[in-house]
């Protein structure tokens, strides 16, 4: 007695794609035969589900309802590191300019009105220290001295 | 077979088996009203301007499948159907009760429906015609213009894929 039919055997003697030999076999096996009607009574089902019921609606609202609050929490957890990374992060790393002292600025700002005002052509004799007096380190009165220097001393 | 047969003759034997065939086919009730509309339009000329067909259920049965066919080529109405889905679509009450919803859980219903739906639209066409219109495999190749083989080898691999479904379901 050959094998019993496995199940695409049996679907292939549904459709008349069946060999002879499977044919042959199903006629003489009790065992296939009953395998058989009750694939003949799935598809019966199969076929009455589909003429009989309607189609369920598809489910994309439940899809949504289910993948909504991941990507909220998703993009939430986002926004937080993108937060932290500006915050603590970033800003540990960044190197911030040391301010300057006025004493630099008032230097700066001699050396520059040196080099624009001179008589001669030349800028200032470098390596001479200038004095700086402390009283004028104020911004009123470096803007003073600006002026006058613009002026030529002039009110 | 019925050459005679006046419009509203035609209407009433086929109506409501086109209608279920569309139905199935394109899987939207409104889509399907609109293409067995056209379909008995297309029924009109012909019985008035041409050759009336010999038989009608089969050249009736091959306007609305190619009809469908047009419609799912077209696409885009299926994406908006699938956003559009309103509680008119809900079907009534007295629609769901049938032997098969008593033999079958919803869930087990709508793994049937999945996986037909998850065919190619050829194997859709023949499981369609050849089980749920009850044509023989020559009516099928027929109606679709495929081979006698060619119907059996869709039907194989639908009636497995969908039998593959049931099983998984239950």
């Amino acid at each position: 007695m050959s094998r019993c039919l496995s199940d695409d055997a049996l679907t292939r003697v549904q459709v008349q794609l069946a060999t002879d030999a499977e044919r042959a076999h199903l006629a003489s096996c009790a065992a296939c035969t009953r395998r058989s009607r009750r694939a003949r009574h799935e598809l019966a089902l199969i076929t009455g589900v589909l003429r009989d019921t309607p189609e369920p609606r598809p489910r994309p609202a439940v899809l949504r309802r289910r993948w909504m609050p991941a990507a909220f929490g998703l993009s939430a957890a986002a926004v937080a590191l993108l937060l932290w990374v500006e915050v603590a992060v970033w800003r540990a790393v960044t190197p911030v300019p040391p301010t300057m002292q006025p004493q630099e600025v008032a230097a700066i700002l001699a050396d520059v009105s040196a080099s624009l005002f001179s008589v001669t052509g030349n800028p200032a004799v470098s390596g001479t220290p200038i004095e700086i007096d402390d009283s004028r380190l104020t911004l009123d009165a470096m803007a003073h001295e600006v002026d006058s220097t613009l002026t030529g001393g002039e009110p | 077979m019925e050459p005679s047969r006046s419009p509203d003759t035609l209407v009433t034997a086929h109506y409501g088996r086109l209608r279920r065939l569309c139905r199935l086919l394109l899987g939207d009730l409104q889509e399907a009203e609109d293409v067995v509309q056209d379909v008995f339009l297309k029924a009109h000329e012909a019985a008035r301007f041409g050759q009336p067909p010999v038989d009608w259920g089969a050249w009736l049965t091959r306007v609305a499948v190619n009809a469908c066919h047009d419609r799912r080529r077209a696409g885009g109405w299926m994406r908006f159907r699938f956003w559009s889905t309103q509680v008119d679509d809900a079907p009534l009450a007295a629609e769901m009760v049938g032997p098969a919803d008593l033999a079958l859980g919803a869930e087990t219903r709508r793994h049937i429906w999945e996986a037909f739906r998850a065919l190619p639209r050829r194997q859709q066409e023949v499981f369609a015609l050849r089980y749920v219109e009850e044509r023989s495999t020559a009516e099928v190749a027929a109606v679709l213009g495929l081979s006698a083989g060619s119907v059996k080898r869709h039907l194989y691999r639908a009636i497995r894929h969908l039998r593959r479904a049931l099983g998984d379901a239950t």
